[in-house]
C-alpha cells in the first residue's frame, strides 16, 4: 500500500470519502491483506481513543462561560489616557519656554561677544595703505589700547605752518 | 495650582525681558561708530601761546603719557565728534591745514586718511581695527621741537 491508499483508508474510517471511493476502499480491504490489517489496526486505535475520551462538562452555561472570557479580555486591555484640554496660555507658555531659553543663550552670546571684544580685531595686523614717500612707524600698545602712527611729515608740509605757535592751527 | 500660575507668569515675564534685552543688544550691534577726533599740539612748554588752546582732557593726557613721546604737555587745538554709520565715511576738518577722513568699514575696522589742505589725494592712508575705547594717534614733528597729533578715540 502506498501512502495515498493509506490516507484514503483512514478517510474511509472517518467517513469522509464519497460513496464511490468508499466502495473502492472496501474492495481493496477485501482483496488486500495489508489493507485489511491496517484497517483493523486503525479501527482498534479509533475504538481505544473513543473509549478513553473524558467528557468535560462546563459547570456553567456556555453563554456565561464566554461572557467571563470577554470581561477578562476587556479588563486586560490598556486604559486609554484621558484627553485633557490644554489652555491657550499653557500652549503659549510651552512655546515661549524654549524661545526664552534660546533668547537667553543669544543674549549671553552677544554679551560675551561684546565683553570679550570679539567684535573687533584689536590685535589684527594692520594693513598699511601708505602712499609713496610716507614711511613712518607704528607703535602699538595693546594693554593701553592705543596705536601711534608717526609720520615723517616735516613742519613745512601742509599740516604745519611757520612758527611754533601756528604750527597746527 | 496657585503656585503654578505664579511660576507661569514669572516665566512669561522672564521670557519677555530676555526678548527685550536681546532686541536692545541686537540694536546696539548695528556697527555704527562714535568717534572723537582731536587735533593736539605737543610741546614741553607749560603754556600754550594761543589762549584758545586748552590742555587735553586728563584721560587723553594719561594715555599720551603712556606713549613713547618726548613731550610733557599736550594742548587741544580742536575737537570734533563723529557718528559714522557702518559702511560710510566722514571728514573731520580739524584745522585749515589738517583734515582726516574716516570710513567705518564693518563696525570694527576703519580706513583713516590724512588729507592736506585743498588736496583730494590723501597724504597717508591706513586700514586697521579700532575696537571700542581704543585710540589711534597720528603724529608728526613740528617746528621748535614740537609735534602735531591727531587722536581718534572710539567711544565705548
Amino acid at each position: 500500500m502506498n501512502e495515498e491508499q493509506q490516507l484514503k483508508l483512514q478517510a474511509f474510517l472517518d467517513g469522509e470519502l464519497p460513496e464511490a471511493e468508499a466502495r473502492d476502499v472496501i474492495a481493496v480491504i477485501a482483496r488486500d491483506e495489508e489493507a485489511k490489517a491496517l484497517h483493523a489496526e486503525l479501527k482498534n486505535t479509533r475504538k481505544a481513543l473513543k473509549s478513553s475520551d473524558v467528557k468535560l462538562q462546563l459547570p456553567e452555561s456556555r453563554e456565561f462561560f464566554w461572557s467571563k472570557i470577554e470581561r477578562e479580555i476587556q479588563r486586560l486591555e490598556p486604559v486609554k489616557p484621558a484627553v485633557t484640554t490644554v489652555s491657550l496660555f499653557e500652549r503659549l507658555r510651552r512655546l515661549l519656554m524654549p524661545l526664552g531659553a534660546m533668547a537667553a543663550l543669544v543674549l549671553v552670546g552677544l554679551l560675551t561677544y561684546n565683553q570679550l571684544g570679539l567684535g573687533g580685531l584689536p590685535h589684527s595686523p594692520e594693513t598699511d595703505l601708505a602712499l609713496a614717500g610716507t614711511d613712518g612707524f607704528t607703535y602699538r600698545d595693546y594693554s593701553a589700547g592705543m596705536t601711534l602712527v608717526w609720520l615723517p611729515f616735516p613742519a613745512e608740509n601742509d599740516l604745519a605752518q611757520d612758527g611754533a605757535t601756528t604750527t597746527i592751527q | 495650582m496657585r503656585l503654578k500660575i505664579v511660576f507661569t507668569h514669572l516665566a512669561a515675564w522672564i521670557v519677555a525681558a530676555l526678548l527685550l534685552a536681546t532686541t536692545v543688544a541686537a540694536r546696539a550691534e548695528t556697527g555704527d561708530m562714535k568717534l572723537e577726533a582731536q587735533l593736539i599740539w605737543a610741546t614741553n612748554d607749560k603754556q600754550d601761546p594761543n589762549p584758545k588752546h586748552k590742555p587735553v582732557a586728563p584721560e587723553i593726557q594719561e594715555k599720551l603719557n603712556q606713549l613713547p613721546l618726548k613731550w610733557a604737555n599736550y594742548f587741544e587745538v580742536n575737537k570734533l565728534d563723529l557718528d559714522i554709520p557702518k559702511g560710510e565715511s566722514r571728514k573731520a576738518k580739524l584745522s585749515d591745514k589738517c583734515e582726516v577722513e574716516i570710513k567705518n568699514l564693518d563696525g570694527t575696522k576703519v580706513e583713516v586718511a590724512l588729507l592736506g589742505s585743498g588736496k583730494n589725494d590723501p597724504l597717508w592712508k591706513r586700514t586697521q581695527g579700532l575696537p571700542k575705547g581704543e585710540i589711534l594717534v597720528l603724529g608728526g614733528n613740528a617746528p621748535n621741537s614740537t609735534a602735531w597729533l591727531v587722536a581718534l578715540k572710539r567711544g565705548k
